[in-house]
């Protein structure tokens, strides 16, 4: 009996793959970006900004970015820091 | 509360202008229009590009995909990829490669005798993971979302290692020495800071990879120049009009006079870092495509 499940190792909120979040950055800084699923974005710690994915394209024009201005803005993510320097 | 965070560029994104004499002569200056331009061409882009070229960009895209020297296996990066034309010949080139993981589980089965036994080996694919070949960014989020249309009515397997991302070509989202090859196709001669997006893309080439940049090529030749700006004003621009499109297109005249020469190209690939540049001319002089190796 075999039994198969392929799911592609991708987030299922974000719908953007793993390899391709250790490449991306924040624009801005250069610096790496964490997944939050919760919010389907990209969260540059570095500046407090967040970039949204949309229909699995990730926004990273920087006038696309939104500053996160609360503590619970920047902590609101059930990812764990992805990126690799 | 969250704040967008704002640059000071104007926003027409997503207003159509009606042609009008007034307008005609607008340049297309900054970054914020030309987006608002690719974005209002990018439902008939594709259909007038084969239409203009007589399909021949189709073979120039190849020649781009070629010189850049990509091969399977590769990570790579176009930049402006509009609809995904190179990247779709990119993802071809780099193919597609997964791993398995599996979990054995061996179950022990006795039949009803015990005279013997039988053994089912259940295999559970588990994870299939997918490697990351072809990254494409535009800063036009209409093309991309054509091109991400055109990607889901493809059957090609390689067609799937594409990922599409909305960014700028002066302010690349990417890690240092993240590519083995890179493209641009139309689209350095539409980048204001040209200097910068070659810097940009400089740190995110792996040393000795190359981009390959193709365009129109601004000849120093004035007959070559002469047949260019008449096949735009009485070809190009005419036939734009009738999409509605007249002004768009009537941009592409003032973009290749302000656009650089191939020596030009050659020198700033040059300033910027990159070892060896070299431009060759194509398409009977009216293209030209640019191979800068990092």
């Amino acid at each position: 009996m075999v039994r198969r499940s392929g799911v592609l190792l991708k987030s299922a909120a974000t719908g953007i793959s793993s390899r391709l979040a250790e490449i991306l950055v924040c624009p801005l800084t250069k610096q790496p970006l964490r997944m939050c699923e919760k919010t389907n974005s990209l969260i540059s710690d570095s500046i407090g900004v967040s970039y949204p994915i949309v229909e699995w394209i990730p926004r990273l024009v920087p006038s696309d970015g939104i500053i996160l201005q609360s503590d619970q803005d920047l902590n609101s993510s059930d990812s764990p820091q992805t990126n690799s320097s | 509360m969250a704040t967008t965070l704002q640059f000071a560029l104007p926003s027409i994104a997503g207003r159509r202008r009606r042609p009008d004499s007034r307008s005609i002569n607008r340049p297309v200056r900054c970054a914020a229009d030309r987006q608002a331009l690719f974005n209002r061409i990018a439902p008939v882009y594709d259909n007038l590009n084969d239409l203009f070229s007589l399909g021949r960009h189709r073979v120039w895209k190849r020649m781009t995909v070629s010189w850049s020297g990509v091969k399977e296996g590769d990570t790579v990066l176009d930049v402006c990829c509009g609809s995904g034309d190179l990247a779709f010949l990119l993802s071809e080139k780099v193919g597609i490669t997964g791993k398995l993981r599996f979990e054995g589980v061996i179950a022990m089965k006795f039949d009803q005798t015990d005279s013997y036994l039988t053994e089912a080996l259940c295999l559970e694919l588990v994870e299939f993971w997918q490697d990351l070949r072809v990254i494409a960014l535009d800063f036009s989020r209409e093309q991309l979302q054509i091109a991400a249309s055109r990607q889901s009515e493809r059957s090609k397997a390689c067609y799937k290692n594409i990922e599409w991302i909305e960014g700028d070509a002066v302010e690349l989202p990417f890690s240092k020495s993240s590519f083995d090859a890179a493209t641009i196709g139309y689209g350095l001669r539409n980048i204001v800071d040209r200097r910068k997006a070659m810097e940009e893309m400089y740190k995110v080439l792996k040393p000795g990879s190359k981009v390959s940049i193709l365009d129109f090529n601004k000849s120093t030749s004035s007959l070559n120049s002469s047949i260019q700006d008449w096949m735009i004003d009485y070809i190009v621009v005419p036939i734009a009009s009738g999409y509605g499109l007249a002004n768009e297109y009537h941009y592409l005249k003032n973009s290749i006079k302000e656009y650089l020469t191939g020596n030009e190209l050659e020198k700033l690939a040059g300033e910027v870092g990159f070892s060896e540049a070299k431009f060759y001319e194509i398409g009977a002089g009216f293209m030209g495509n640019l191979v800068a190796t990092r």
